[in-house]
């Protein structure tokens, strides 16, 4: 007889389904199994007939009726491995900024772990997302797992919208990041007075010494895999090209915001978060050369923008400075 | 090209009309083109159609390396030898034609997003399917990539350029992904695509632009080349708006006036299904 406890797929069973299974073995043979809501886990309610209210669905914390079990958690506590912030960001690295701003758009209650220069936690492939069974590693990864578990930041999009977002990601992707790569990883100034030393103060050594080294090599990668063809011979003639090609992409992306607040009106969404995430690193980072920096602050509507998103969403990391 | 160079040669290009003579240079059609090369061709001589420039395509087994750029295809025009879609309408617009004028700049800026989700979700899948799904370079590509050389140069070749290719997607993030999240993303993508085309004629309504064209190029290949399996087009044939899009573009560019033709290309007839 197919046993309730394991219908959600859970391995090992927890302390409401202990409750099931007992009193499903003193109801055997005729007596049915009568279930309080209470006792039910978010994950398994589904299969049990009950629906779960907005409020109990995001709460992912206690339910009413745990009846001393310790006030342990019944959802799957989201956690989120990402560098930390500094110069008024909650952080300085452009894919872990998207997730932390796509979390805050669409009220995903994540539990945020810095890395810092103890040994505890993985530092490659950053930023990683782990809930209980699950480990997803890329921003658009992470924000697709996100959508699967009802936080959607992009409920009120039409589809067209939708099909926008997806176009204006991949311009961003195409035109912007190579830039921002190239501001952090490989301009020699940059990278040498600012860069690498904030990645390695928050790295233990010896790996200090190798992982910045590491990160810095993968984005020269990039840059030259995709942008450093022929004609291409130079470095330089790359680099003109994906400032220039960054430029544009600045200007395309203040055009289409124009005034309004947000890309698609007044609430923010996944166009928002990576563009936040993108841009606000390069507007408030202090770098020695600053090419791209000037001209984002000559775009005064991005730099409006990212200021409204800082004071709105993350008003508590600002105080922490 | 440098900031000087291509300041030149927009200087250059806008002095002279557009010659009769103009070529356009891919591989050869029937045995060593590749799906990606095949479709960034296409979009270019549906380009060239839409702007009504006359061009004359010719095959050459090397035209890989006859290109300034290293990808085809490339257009001979006068003295000028201007490689890849993007160059190309720079090109041809600094000639006095352009389809993209009547948009407004909003519209611009999606016209350019649009071609870069195309380009960096397509024809990246396109390149994945050819030169990383193992099936697919074992019964095709490695043939046909390495045709017009004589043993072992055919075979060196092919395996270097497989290497380069799998060299790029690592670097952009793609190295771990599986076939079927390939798929998934093509889904995707021309999900995006049909949203937005609606029920247009042409994505940005009444004309065409060098989207259309681009698009057109790489759904039309995809739909036309027989693969080791289906999968590709049949993602593509989900969309019934993409596929009455592709057929209004090829009756009226390609078809009647005899202008330009389709060149479909007979594949490998080899086409085993894939034994998952």
């Amino acid at each position: 007889m197919a046993d309730k406890s394991f219908v959600g797929g859970i391995r090992e069973p927890r302390q409401g389904l202990v409750r099931v299974i007992r009193r499903g073995r003193s109801g055997w043979g005729g007596g049915r199994v009568a279930l309080e809501r209470s006792e039910v886990s978010p994950k398994l309610a589904p299969h049990f007939g009950f629906r779960l209210s907005e409020a109990e669905r995001r709460g992912g914390g206690h339910f009413r009726g745990t009846r001393g079990r310790g006030g342990g958690k019944m959802a799957a506590p989201l956690e989120l491995r990402c560098w930390g912030g500094g110069w008024g960001l909650p952080s300085v690295h452009s894919e872990s900024l998207v997730v932390l701003a796509y979390a805050k758009f669409s009220g995903a209650p994540l539990k945020v772990s810095v890395i810092d220069n103890t040994w505890r936690g993985s530092r490659g492939d950053v930023p990683i997302l782990t809930s209980e069974d699950n480990i997803v590693s890329q921003p658009a990864k992470i924000l697709n797992f996100l959508r699967k578990q009802k936080y959607n930041a992009d409920y009120q999009l039409s589809a067209k919208q939708g099909a926008d977002t997806l176009a204006y990601i991949a311009l961003l992707e195409e035109k912007l990041l190579p830039a921002v790569l190239h501001t952090f990883w490989i301009e020699n100034d940059n990278y040498f007075t600012v860069t690498k030393p904030w990645f390695a103060s928050r790295i233990p050594f010896p790996l200090s010494l190798i992982l910045p080294g590491r990160m810095s090599k993968r984005a020269l990668n990039r840059i030259l895999l995709t942008k450093g063809e022929p004609p291409h011979y130079h470095l330089k003639e790359v680099e003109a090209q994906i400032y220039r090609d960054a430029k544009e992409c600045l200007n395309l992306l203040s055009n289409r915001l124009g005034t309004s607040q947000f890309f698609f009106g007044n609430t923010p969404t996944t166009l928002d978060a990576y563009v936040f995430g993108f841009v606000a690193p390069l507007y408030k980072v202090h770098f020695p050369k600053v090419q791209l920096q000037e001209h984002v602050k000559q775009l005064s509507n991005l730099c409006r923008f990212c200021d409204d998103i800082l004071s709105c969403y993350f008003r508590i990391s600002l105080a922490d400075g | 090209m440098s900031l000087v160079a291509e300041a030149l040669v927009s200087q250059v290009a806008a002095t002279e009309p557009w010659p009769e003579d103009a070529t356009l240079y891919q591989q050869l059609k029937g045995e060593q083109i590749l799906l990606s090369d095949n479709a960034s061709s296409l979009a270019v001589q549906a380009f060239l159609q839409m702007c009504e420039l006359p061009i004359k395509v010719v095959c050459r087994a090397n035209a890989e390396y006859m290109s300034p750029s290293g990808k085809v295809p490339f257009i001979h025009v006068g003295n000028q030898v201007v490689s890849e879609l993007g160059p190309i309408v720079q090109f041809v617009k600094a000639k006095g034609h352009s389809l993209s004028d009547g948009l407004d700049e909003v519209q611009k800026a999606e016209m350019k997003a649009y071609m870069e989700l195309v380009n960096n979700m397509l024809l990246t899948a396109e390149l994945y399917l050819q030169w990383c799904d193992e099936a697919t370079v074992g019964e095709i590509t490695h043939s046909r990539y390495g045709f017009p050389y004589p043993w072992p140069l055919n075979h060196i070749l092919a395996y270097q350029k497989q290497w380069e290719v799998k060299r790029k997607m690592k670097a952009i993030g793609w190295g771990n992904k599986t076939l079927d999240q390939v798929l998934e993303d093509v889904d995707q993508c021309c999900q995006a695509l049909s949203q937005r085309l609606g029920t247009q004629p042409y994505f940005f309504n009444k004309q065409p632009t060098e989207l259309d064209a681009l698009v057109f190029g790489h759904l039309f290949t995809i739909l036309t080349t027989q693969l080791t399996s289906d999968e590709l087009s049949d993602k593509v044939k989900n969309y019934s708006n993409l596929l009455a899009f592709c057929r209004r573009i090829e009756q009226n560019y390609f078809g009647e006036n005899g202008k330009g033709h389709i060149p479909l290309r007979g594949k490998s007839e080899g086409g085993k299904p894939r034994h998952k």
